[in-house]
């Protein structure tokens, strides 16, 4: 067994771990795992060891956390500095897939929060996949990659550096981005568009890419309660402005009028559009302040939203039974 | 797209000292400049946004309307002077894009619009403006889409704004910023005939930044009307459009102005065709006289043969629309 005597290493046999080395940090102060994590890491099928020089916190689908003794040669195999965190991933085969050192200032006990939160959201849209190998690695894989994202926006770094100063990388920039009314911080390249930060960089993966260039509307979010395209708008142009996807509308269990509206219209088929189509609406309605719509006022005003399932009939009914009720 | 270094401009003197740097491109809305650089059209390697600069207002000025570069389109063509005073520019605003698109584009970024050529686009295809010197696969490919005045042998893109018609035949003059001052151009200047350098699009200097636009309130602009026509309702670029601006005393036409979208390689606007107008009584046969000298030296491909009647018919019935507007 892995961690019953002497010194933890861990034993793949099909597994994928992430391994986080945090030389920072203390048993009093390594942060303890979300339960949401813990969900996601049962769901993946993958491990998590959170590595301290005094010991550690064991992180296995299905089992609560458990302690680790101090692994000194387990740091030394992996190149782990002493001062700097260190995240690496494992394939199933116990290789070592991924290496990354992240930056001497992190802090390592807000990143681990950071990390574990935005892991959790990474990989939320996989619960329930199967469990095969290469599915799960590329899974445990992404996890790795929401970890490290998270930990490279440091907390103090965004206010302090702003955009305008480069960082030593010239296409790195801190972009503090306010998603449905949450403030999220994000080390990213400046050409990243607001569609992939929220995609790939937040994994709120309800903001849909269709064309990527501007001509379907399936990536629609509000930015300041307007709609835009953000597949044509750079995610650092909208720094500090309220920005709203699908996932922002519904309030817990109750969903926002023009959710209900789709659903009682069976206003989609394949569903792709819909988060566009139901975020235009919500802007459309908005910007017609509760005043009436004819169906050829709906049709133009939802002209931006292409849906290939021709559900147009029934989302049009949709927004005509929303108005008013918003 | 590429990696570029990205600045906020913190004023417009700012934006004038990072936009002198070689291959540095201005950021407003995106939506045109970062889907070109999507698709590598263009790659500056440095982007400045000048997206938060106060340049949004729309001020009356001097028998005019002064529009800040930095109003979207949405904001122009919502604005009540505008609409009142400049209802073809509104109505050419509406007609053009989706509500998304618009609330991010900018009227500075929409003077400098590049065409839709499906051949400027596609890295894999020969395009002169693209790729000086390196010819152009649109003279022998699909030209439906594609302009039949201003061309040369070297480039047939169509210009593709809807708004620039409108400025154009209301006789607008651009303001801009750049390293040796502020100056003032006259809208039929702005934009650059392809000829043998379809690289050149705009009479700009390197650096400079278009400010504003100012828009004289004349009695024909207080009565213009817009006429768009195009493969679907909404949501596509022109076919052929139109821009008429009447000013009818006495049964006669004092002045005119009109301007053809769709079917040049710029706003297509021709003074004879205006001069023509004047004094005229508003009739079928004058309105028929003007859009016939507005498309002198039409030279068509076989699939855009059809836009010389296309146009001529739009211009005829965007100018009846102008004689009966109150």
């Amino acid at each position: 067994m892995d961690i019953s005597d002497g010194e933890f290493r861990p034993i793949c046999g099909g597994v994928p771990w992430v391994l986080a080395f945090c030389p920072g940090a203390s048993g009093s102060t390594c942060p303890r795992p979300s339960e949401a994590l813990l969900a996601e890491l049962r769901g993946l099928g993958a491990s998590l060891a959170i590595l301290r020089p005094d010991g550690g916190t064991l992180l296995r689908a299905g089992d609560s956390p458990q302690p680790l003794r101090p692994a000194p040669a387990l740091w030394a195999r992996h190149g782990a500095p002493p001062d700097r965190a260190t995240l690496v991933v494992l394939d199933g085969e116990g290789q070592a897939r991924l290496c990354r050192t992240l930056d001497a200032s992190a802090d390592v006990e807000w990143m681990l929060l950071c990390a574990l939160r935005d892991a959790a959201r990474a990989s939320a849209p996989a619960r329930g996949v199967g469990r095969r190998e290469l599915l799960v690695w590329a899974l445990a894989a992404g996890v790795a990659a929401a970890v490290l994202d998270a930990c490279a926006g440091s907390p103090r770094a965004p206010e302090q550096r702003g955009v305008q100063t480069a960082s030593s990388d010239p296409g790195l920039i801190d972009v503090a981005l306010v998603i449905n009314g949450e403030r999220r911080l994000l080390r990213i390249e400046s050409r990243v568009t607001l569609l992939d930060a929220l995609r790939e960089n937040l994994g709120l993966t309800g903001t849909k890419k269709g064309c990527d260039m501007g001509q379907c509307g399936a990536c629609t979010v509000l930015v300041d309660g307007k709609r835009i395209d953000s597949c044509l708008a750079l995610a650092v142009q909208h720094e500090g402005r309220e920005i709203t996807t699908i996932e922002g509308l519904a309030r817990g269990e109750d969903l926002h009028p023009m959710q209900a509206a789709f659903l009682e219209q069976d206003a989609f088929q394949c569903g792709y559009c819909t988060p566009g189509q139901i975020l235009s609406a919500v802007a459309l309605l908005a910007e017609h302040k509760g005043q009436p719509l004819d169906d050829d006022a709906i049709r133009e005003g939802m002209s931006g939203n292409l849906c290939r399932c021709g559900a147009y009939p029934n989302i049009v009914a949709a927004v005509r039974g929303a108005v008013g009720r918003s | 797209m590429r990696l570029i270094q990205f600045q906020r401009a913190s004023g417009i003197d700012d934006a004038l000292r990072a936009g002198s740097a070689p291959d540095t491109a201005f950021l407003a809305g995106g939506t045109s400049l970062v889907d070109l650089m999507k698709l590598e059209v263009l790659h500056p390697a440095r982007v400045v946004d000048v997206g938060r600069l106060a340049l949004t207002r729309i001020d009356s000025e001097g028998g005019g309307l002064r529009i800040g570069a930095l109003a979207t389109n949405t904001d122009v063509a919502q604005n009540g002077e505008v609409k009142k005073k400049l209802p073809a520019l509104s109505e050419a605003l509406l007609s053009g894009a989706s509500p998304q698109l618009r609330n991010a584009a900018t009227v500075g970024g929409n003077l400098l619009q590049r065409t839709r050529c499906a051949y400027y686009r596609d890295l894999a295809t020969a395009c002169n403006k693209r790729d000086p010197g390196a010819g152009c696969d649109a003279l022998q490919g699909w030209t439906r889409m594609h302009a039949i005045l201003g061309t040369s042998d070297r480039c047939i893109a169509a210009h593709p704004s809807d708004m620039c018609v409108a400025l154009a035949a209301l006789d607008a003059t651009v303001r801009v910023r750049g390293a040796a001052g502020e100056r003032d151009i006259p809208f039929a200047e702005l934009h650059l005939l392809p000829g043998e350098h379809p690289e050149r699009e705009f009479a700009l200097a390197p650096g400079e930044l278009i400010l504003s636009v100012f828009v004289p309130a004349t009695p024909q602009a207080a009565r213009s009307r817009y006429l768009k026509v195009r493969d679907r309702a909404s949501y596509a670029f022109a076919l052929a459009s139109c821009a008429a601006a009447l000013h009818v005393e006495g049964g006669r036409i004092r002045a005119a102005g009109l301007a053809l979208g769709g079917v040049g390689t710029k706003p297509w606007r021709v003074p004879e065709a205006e001069a023509a107008l004047v004094g005229q009584a508003p009739s079928a046969e004058a309105f028929g006289r003007a859009a016939e000298i507005a498309l002198r030296g039409a030279r068509t491909r076989p699939d855009n043969a059809f836009k010389v009647e296309l146009a001529r018919r739009t211009a005829v019935r965007a100018l009846r629309r102008a004689a009966e507007a109150t």
